[in-house]
């Protein structure tokens, strides 16, 4: 043990003193800093605009006048999407997705207005977010100040020395890797410090949850530890510094940035997504072949009025107990939302698809893991829009079922003259979305913590393996 | 002395293995990424096809039943919602097709077409196509981007150029040669230029023919497309000069291969990924557009405004617009609810327009930004050389939502006089109908002014190569 932290301690102090180290960290504390203070000053005004776009949806709700209650439906309101307070480590899909849904009554809108198509394709490139360090940069820096480890050991000669001091190679990779490890939490450190000391200053704490931001640090230890597993396996594997630099940064390119790509190009291919009008234009038949509560004439709506005039007994919509409009809206509503629940599902059901296919390619790239369990802990991830849309989508069943009950029981049928008021809108309370919890999403990534877990494990092994094959030659 | 170098040169390269599987990956990579975006190109292509395809045939349906009717073969249906010949009823389950057609070299590049739709049908009732539209797509593929010759070229070409060339004046001195070389009767400099020269040329070649015969086995016309095809190599070319430019100052630096591959490494670093990410971040932190979530805010206004004062509205409109009111009166007009559709519009677009326009305007002008920025990266120049050739810029798109805009007026302009004269269709009326071709005429490209900045770019790697050079103390290097 103590030879461990003795060489720990030593490539820690080697490494403190090269200039490219200090370069290169000066460099990366200050991206890291600056990209945080940017992000939070980013998702303080994304929230205030939020929080006003919400307060206006109601307002407009409530103010909209006197009118017939299904035209209150119609009118309808919106859902904005709130952003999470960790997404100002990882921002994830958010400028890839919509932000607020339309909510009326027939309908289920997507959400809209994502903020990559207001910037230029330069955006395409990335933003200097938290996560952009986090994913990209340190794990650079690992094969930066790791790649020599062992081939300067053996250029230089010192590798024959420790053989005769008995040294153990396993210790001594042990060391190396304690070293490389300790300064890179070093670096990291400060910025979960900052990150907490932000988080925790926002005037919506509750919603901060400082055991999400420890798993998400938790979870990019993990990554870069896997990193220094690698960069030390091929030092030690490699016969000279150059090649080792070479092959890492290969091994870099490949999974951060070609492997993401490739199953991205993949996916799509194996599971395409329907565009936007073929889908549109899939629920249209599905309506139009179903119960429309706008054509009380259709066939459809003639059946439903039987059956209603011979469950209550009685000969004529007049005399039913209810308006019948009311009924036949909602009675139509509860038919689209089946639609639309069913064409959701096929949705969903390809994204899960598509979802495999990253989990698979995971075996490829601990890269792949890791951006999905930061984007979920930061709740940036596409299940947490679509955690979202199906909330807002309950809530516009709920609020358009709320309008067409109102006035089916306060009115009756052939009057239209029937209005509601603001009494009537503040029936329905304003839509709240909190996002799920730590707890509901962990076991939803138990297979990319597995696959993090394997990468970490066998890199780790290979390491060992490694060592114990080591020649000083 | 250029031929024997040129001579030594490909010898050794020659018996590189490494160049060989350098270049072998290339071809591959190129070929996929080609591929890849046949297949996206291909898929967007079907998906118009299919849009249009299914309006000409739901048009000719529709045509034969009125014809029936006109030739008395059948009787018009006693509904009049069921009338083929309703103008409201056409509209609305006939929409227009307006589509965005692929252009021959999109496949080059994605941009910013995973992010649009291609296929758009307005609807006439309301206005709340103006403020947007979106593809269905999983944000994930959206953030991880799609593996294109774009990025081929753009992130990977670069490590290509640097691997060939880190180390040519410090494997020299390490393999004890420098001396003799510099013993000869030519300047270390001209020598190492030479050496670059060559390689940089060998790659063009390579690399240009592998673009080329990937074109052409992607079924891309290269005779029809010889002045954007020569445009984005000659960009492509100048992208790779400027590379051996940087890896011919580092050489010049006198360092060993290690550092100096350290060292471009992290040029590749600030030029491809840093520089473009620190724009990005901090002009959408710094100076952010308003939120489209506030033109929804405005339109909501608008649009509530306007429902509730309808009747006055519609009685402005027509006396706006004598021209349009009912001639005759012992009919009720069948197009009620779109005659007061078209009134409201008017004031709903009045009102929301100014906001549009503000929120355009700082759009534009944040872009504009961002635009100048370009200078700052070559590989930022370059991405937008590849996605100007493919028409799939962001100012392509933004000028497809105006032409979807326009085009929609165009289309209501043709049903408003109809519909307020209370007319039906004929079945000749469909050739008539106005017809949406799409267009980049108004996107404005300026590769040429590109390829300009580029050639700095070169020009500036070239002088700084010279100072570098006079700047050393080459006896100290050499021994």
């Amino acid at each position: 043990m103590g030879h461990i932290i003795t060489i720990a301690l030593k490539e820690c102090k080697e490494i403190l003193r090269e200039r490219r180290f200090q370069w290169a960290s000066v460099i990366v504390s200050i991206l890291l800093i600056a990209s945080t203070l940017l992000s939070f000053q980013y998702y303080k005004s994304v929230k205030q605009q939020y929080e006003l776009a919400q307060d206006n949806a109601r307002q407009k709700w409530l103010g909209q006048g006197e009118r017939n209650p299904h035209s209150a439906a119609h009118f309808g309101t919106y859902a904005f999407k709130p952003r999470y307070p960790l997404s100002l480590i990882d921002s994830g899909i958010d400028k890839y997705a919509g932000v607020s849904i339309f909510l009326e009554a027939h309908s289920r809108n997507e959400a809209q207005y994502m903020a990559a198509q207001d910037q230029t394709g330069l955006s395409r490139f990335g933003d200097l977010t938290p996560d952009f360090i986090l994913l990209f940069i340190i794990p650079l820096l690992i094969i930066l100040l790791g790649f020599n480890s062992f081939t300067r050991e053996r250029e230089s000669g010192t590798l024959r020395l420790l053989k005769s001091q008995q040294v153990p190679f396993y210790a001594l990779a042990l060391g190396k890797w304690l070293g490389l490890f300790l300064l890179v939490l070093g670096l990291v450190l400060p910025l979960y410090g900052l990150a907490w000391l932000l988080l925790s200053n926002l005037s919506d704490y509750g919603q901060f949850n400082g055991g999400a931001l420890t798993s998400l640090f938790g979870v990019y230890l993990l990554y870069f530890m896997v990193f220094i597993n690698l960069t030390l396996l091929v030092s030690l594997l490699a016969k000279k510094s150059n090649v080792a630099f070479v092959s890492l940064l290969g091994i870099w390119m490949i999974a951060c940035l070609v492997i993401p790509k490739f199953t991205t190009s993949l996916a799509n291919q194996l599971h395409p997504y329907p565009t936007q009008s073929a889908f549109v234009e899939n629920i249209k038949a599905d309506k139009q072949a179903g119960l429309d509560g706008h054509a009380p004439w259709s066939e459809k709506a003639k059946q439903l009025e039987a059956e209603t005039l011979e469950k209550y007994n009685v000969s004529s919509l007049e005399d039913l107990p209810f308006n019948w409009s009311g009924f036949l809206m909602q009675e139509s509503e509860k038919a689209d939302a089946e639609i639309y629940f069913k064409h959701y599902a096929l949705l969903k059901n390809i994204y899960q698809e598509q979802t495999d296919v990253y989990q698979t390619a995971a075996a490829l790239s601990p890269f792949l893991p890791t951006r999905f369990l930061s984007m979920a802990i930061s709740r940036t991830d596409y299940h947490s829009h679509w955690n979202f849309a199906d909330a807002a989508e309950k809530y516009r069943i709920e609020l358009v079922g709320a309008m067409n009950g109102d006035l089916m029981e306060n009115s009756r049928t052939g009057d239209w003259s029937y209005k509601g008021d603001e009494e009537v809108w503040a029936s329905v309370p304003a839509f709240s979305y909190e996002p799920p919890t730590l707890s509901a999403i962990m076991p939803l990534h138990a297979s990319n913590f597995l696959v993090l877990g394997f990468w970490l494990l066998a890199t780790a092994l290979g390491v060992l393996l490694a060592t114990r094959q080591l020649t000083v030659v | 002395m250029f031929l024997n170098n040129l001579q030594h040169e490909l010898a050794t390269l020659g018996r590189d293995r490494w160049v060989f599987l350098v270049i072998a990956l290339f071809f591959g990579l190129t070929f996929y990424a080609l591929h890849n975006g046949a297949e996206m190109v291909a898929e967007r292509q079907q998906a118009i096809d299919k849009e249009v395809q299914r309006m000409d045939s739901l048009e000719t349906v529709r045509a034969e039943k009125i014809l029936a009717i006109e030739e008395n073969r059948e009787a018009p249906p006693e509904d009049s919602w069921r009338d083929p010949r309703d103008l409201w009823d056409m509209s609305y389950n006939t929409p227009r097709v307006i589509a965005m057609q692929p252009q021959s070299l999109t496949l080059i590049a994605t941009g910013q077409s995973d992010l649009f739709p291609h296929v758009v049908k307005p609807k006439l009732y309301e206005e709340s196509y103006r403020l947007g539209f979106s593809e269905l797509t999983n944000p994930v593929q959206l953030l991880f981007g799609t593996f294109d010759l774009a990025f081929v070229c753009i992130y990977l070409l670069p490590l290509l150029v640097l691997a060939l060339s880190y180390n040519v004046l410090s494997s020299a001195k390490e393999s004890g040669i420098l001396p003799v070389i510099a013993s000869q009767p030519v300047s270390l400099y001209g020598w190492l230029l030479q050496k670059l020269l060559i390689r940089f040329l060998l790659l063009s070649i390579i690399v240009s023919a592998t673009i080329l015969i990937g074109l052409g086995w992607q079924g891309v016309d290269l005779v029809d497309k010889l002045g954007s095809v020569s445009m984005l190599l000659g960009a492509l070319l100048l992208y790779m000069a400027f590379w051996f430019g940087i890896a011919f100052v580092v050489n010049l630096l006198g360092k060993p291969s290690g550092t100096n591959a350290i060292t471009l490494v992290a040029l590749w670093l600030a030029f491809v990924l840093f520089i473009p990410a620190i724009i990005t971040q901090t002009t959408t932190s710094l100076n952010p557009v308003p939120s489209r979530v506030n033109i929804i805010h405005e339109y909501r206004e608008a649009y509530t405004e306007a429902l509730n004062n309808m009747d006055k509205i519609m009685d402005t409109y027509l006396r706006d617009h004598p021209e349009l009111a009912v001639r005759d009166t012992s009919q009720a007009n069948r197009y009620g609810f779109m005659q007061r559709t078209f009134a409201s519009a008017g004031v709903i677009n009045a009102a929301v327009d100014p906001v549009l326009n503000d929120y355009n305007e700082a759009l534009e002008k944040q872009q504009a930004q961002v635009d100048q920025m370009t200078i700052l990266s070559p590989a930022l120049l370059l991405q937008k050389v590849f996605n100007q050739t493919a028409g799939t810029t962001a100012a392509h798109y933004t000028d497809f939502r105006q032409q979807i805009i326009d085009f929609t007026e165009t289309w209501k302009e043709y049903l408003k006089p109809r519909m307020f004269a209370n007319e039906l269709l004929a079945s000749t009326d469909f050739t008539a109908f106005p017809r949406y071709e799409y267009s980049t005429e108004r996107v404005s490209d300026n590769s040429g002014g590109l390829m300009l900045l580029l050639s700095v770019f070169v020009l500036i790697v070239g002088g700084l190569s010279f100072l570098v050079y006079r700047s050393r103390n080459w006896e100290l290097v050499v021994n």
